[in-house]
């Protein structure tokens, strides 16, 4: 629904605005980057900046990206730069004029010798979700995209809107997100898919930990008895065998005895990009079936 | 002679007679005289001694069956311990929360620790007195480390089938450690006998080679995954299953047993490999013993437990501080007292962020590295 709208974006979100915007931005770390042009080849560090660009547009500006963009499938055929340890040499031999990258991954080392060669370099890191609208908004504004971008960005914050007041009244739900079985891996306060759970009408059985992505023990799992695990798995898989095995041992948990094992895409709730507001609803769609169950969802 | 330099002759040869480990790498052995522990084990004094260890090894486990993410008091652990005994599934489940926790988290979990820790004690004075070598243990000879590129490569391909009713993480792990023996034992062959100071050099050299294709693994994997890789090599202590627990005890008693048997070889062996040949032990095959027994050990720790630094290597030396250096008496001790040291470090890793839990592989190191300094500097004679 939303990518059909963005795509006609491409037709009416010409850049009739550009001499209107500041051409200074400044980014999530504070740092101010002055554009005196559109940028035209930019290289993007991470999955969730090229579905950003791609969202509002472009294509041909992108010259660079990592080894796990994939999505839309056309990113898969753009040149590699790499990931949380990116080659520089392939990103200063694509002659980038502009270089979006987050600060989770990105390296301090990586950064200071980008703006050493002076390329110049943004940096978005998305805290809460309600930031990730403004993101596009902001790179709208950078590539000549404002309209683009503030339609996306109105899409999203209107979908998200709706997926709130869908669960708000709802009972909320016990949920464990499992990372990974063995060692129990979760996520906890201070992760990006702790606030999409509680956003989406669960509460995290992981709530009490002190860490966003904590080893949890089990005791505390049979303690607080998640009504519902969620899974995130990849684009083909599904739950892993093996692992559904190892959680059917605990019987006496509510998610087991009631059979409640769900997978989600987890580049759906992973990438802070133009998606999110979709993986929120796959969220919430499985934590509350019941409220999505009359008609086809906001 | 020793590690330490500066030695006069007679303290030397004190300090080998008192605890029998010298370094490899040494030409002239040491003089066949018999160590002071040997003729002074009575049976009165070994049967005190385990007996007063297992009666503190339960106590222990008492006590670590009351901490975790929620504290279990005494009464209600006996009480909980009782329904289980009495009604079995069904009165662990009568108990709730606290029962399962207790009979099916906690319960395997302790148990698991104290067969590790043990093992991983027990084979470390195996190798210790084998390759006469203070920082001998699995993890310098390079069979942890094989073991955990097994593991790893079985994380990368999604090995998740199961054979026999093992799953195939484990036996991944137990091939990769059997290969780098299979491995050090041919580079250190290369010359028709064992040279104890080949054999430790291949291992140092193996163990370099595997982490560095650990890491390898571990940085082309997908980063969920690695994640998992990475939690697991820093040691993980997970309940396993009763009956999986059985089949590993059962295993791990047998090579127990074996290594036990040689406690007598590795007495003399203590003494240098010449003297322990004039004395009738078939030295070839005490060595092929021990050191095939203590792979396929730490082969089996190694993949149910992932790495667990340091106490293959502390225990031993604090054992022999404490009992002497009889291996009679220093084996079966210092598996008791290993699997004791890794429940308590166990219990601090699951309680001192609960309900996040830390590597326990992390305790130990940090427990164990200070205290190793501490008998390096303060007891320097007797180590040496």
């Amino acid at each position: 629904m939303a990518l059909k709208r963005r795509q006609q974006g491409i037709l009416t979100g010409m850049p009739f605005m550009a001499n209107l915007a500041s051409r200074t931005f400044v980014d999530d770390l504070g740092r101010k980057l002055y554009l005196a042009k559109r940028p035209t080849r930019v290289v993007s560090l991470a999955p969730s900046m090229t579905e950003i660009l791609y969202s509002l547009g472009l294509d041909e500006e992108i010259v660079g990206v990592t080894d796990y963009c994939d999505y839309p499938p056309q990113a898969r055929a753009k040149p590699k730069v790499g990931y949380s340890n990116p080659n520089l040499e392939s990103i200063v031999a694509l002659r980038p004029d502009l270089v979006l990258a987050p600060s989770t991954f990105l390296r301090a080392d990586t950064l200071a010798k980008l703006e050493q060669l002076k390329i110049p370099t943004f940096i978005l890191e998305a805290k809460a979700i309600e930031e990730i609208p403004s993101h596009v908004q902001t790179i709208g504004r950078m590539m000549d995209r404002a309209q683009a971008g503030d339609r996306v960005a109105t899409e999203m914050r209107r979908q998200i809107a709706a997926i709130r007041a869908t669960v708000q009244e709802l009972p909320p739900l016990r949920v464990l997100y499992v990372l990974n079985t063995q060692p129990l891996i979760t996520v906890g306060p201070g992760s990006f898919i702790h606030q999409m759970i509680e956003l989406a009408g669960g509460v995290n059985v992981a709530g009490r930990a002190q860490m966003p992505y904590p080893r949890l023990s089990l005791e505390e799992v049979l303690k607080e008895d998640p009504e519902l695990l969620i899974f995130p798995i990849g684009s083909a898989e599904s739950i892993p065998q093996n692992e559904q095995q190892q959680w059917q041992r605990w019987t006496t948990l509510s998610a087991v005895k009631h059979r409640r094992f769900h997978q989600i895409a987890a580049d759906l709730l992973n990438r802070p990009g133009p998606r999110i507001a979709q993986g929120l609803e796959a969220l919430a769609r499985i934590i509350h079936p019941e409220a999505f169950a009359q008609g086809p969802g906001p | 002679m020793g590690l330490i330099t500066g030695q006069t002759q007679s303290e030397e040869r004190r300090a080998v007679v008192s605890a029998p480990v010298v370094p490899a790498g040494e030409v002239a052995a040491p003089m066949p005289t018999a160590p002071v522990g040997l003729s002074r084990l009575s049976p009165l004094r070994w049967q005190l001694t385990l007996s007063a260890l297992t009666a503190v090894a339960v106590l222990v486990l008492l006590i670590c069956l009351q901490f975790g993410a929620e504290r279990i008091d005494l009464a209600e652990e006996i009480r909980v311990v009782g329904l289980a005994v009495r009604e079995g599934q069904a009165g662990i489940e009568s108990a709730g929360a606290t029962g399962v926790i207790l009979m099916q988290v906690r319960l395997p979990r302790v148990l698991l620790a104290f067969m590790v820790g043990g093992c991983l004690a027990a084979v470390g004075v195996g190798l210790q007195a084998l390759l006469r070598n203070p920082l001998a243990d699995p993890y310098v000879l390079g069979i942890s480390s094989g073991a955990a590129l097994g593991a790893g490569l079985a994380i990368l391909f999604g090995l998740t089938g199961t054979v026999l009713a093992f799953s195939a993480l484990p036996l991944c792990a137990m091939a990769g450690g059997l290969l780098s023996v299979l491995v050090v034992y041919r580079i250190a062959t290369a010359y028709g006998y064992l040279p104890i100071h080949t054999l430790l050099l291949a291992g140092v050299i193996l163990n370099a080679v595997f982490s560095a294709l650990v890491m390898f693994v571990t940085s082309i994997m997908e980063p969920n995954r690695s994640f998992g890789m990475m939690s697991w090599l820093m040691g993980t202590l997970t309940a396993p299953d009763y009956p999986a627990m059985l089949v590993l005890a059962g295993y791990l008693m047998v090579g127990l047993f074996v290594l036990f048997r040689q406690a007598a070889s590795l007495n003399l062996l203590t003494l240098g490999e010449e003297s322990a040949r004039s004395l009738g032990v078939d030295v070839e095959t005490v060595k092929k013993t021990v050191f095939f027994t203590s792979a396929l050990l730490t082969g089996a720790v190694v993949s149910v437990s992932g790495m667990i630094g340091f106490v293959g290597m502390v225990i031993p030396h604090a054992m022999r501080l404490l009992t002497g250096a009889d291996h009679r008496l220093l084996l079966p001790a210092s598996a008791l007292v290993g699997g004791l040291y890794l429940m308590a470090a166990d219990t601090i890793a699951r309680t001192l962020l609960a309900p996040t839990e830390i590597p326990v592989g992390v305790v130990t190191a940090l427990a164990g590295g200070p205290f190793f300094i501490y008998l390096l500097t303060s007891r320097k004679g007797r180590l040496a």
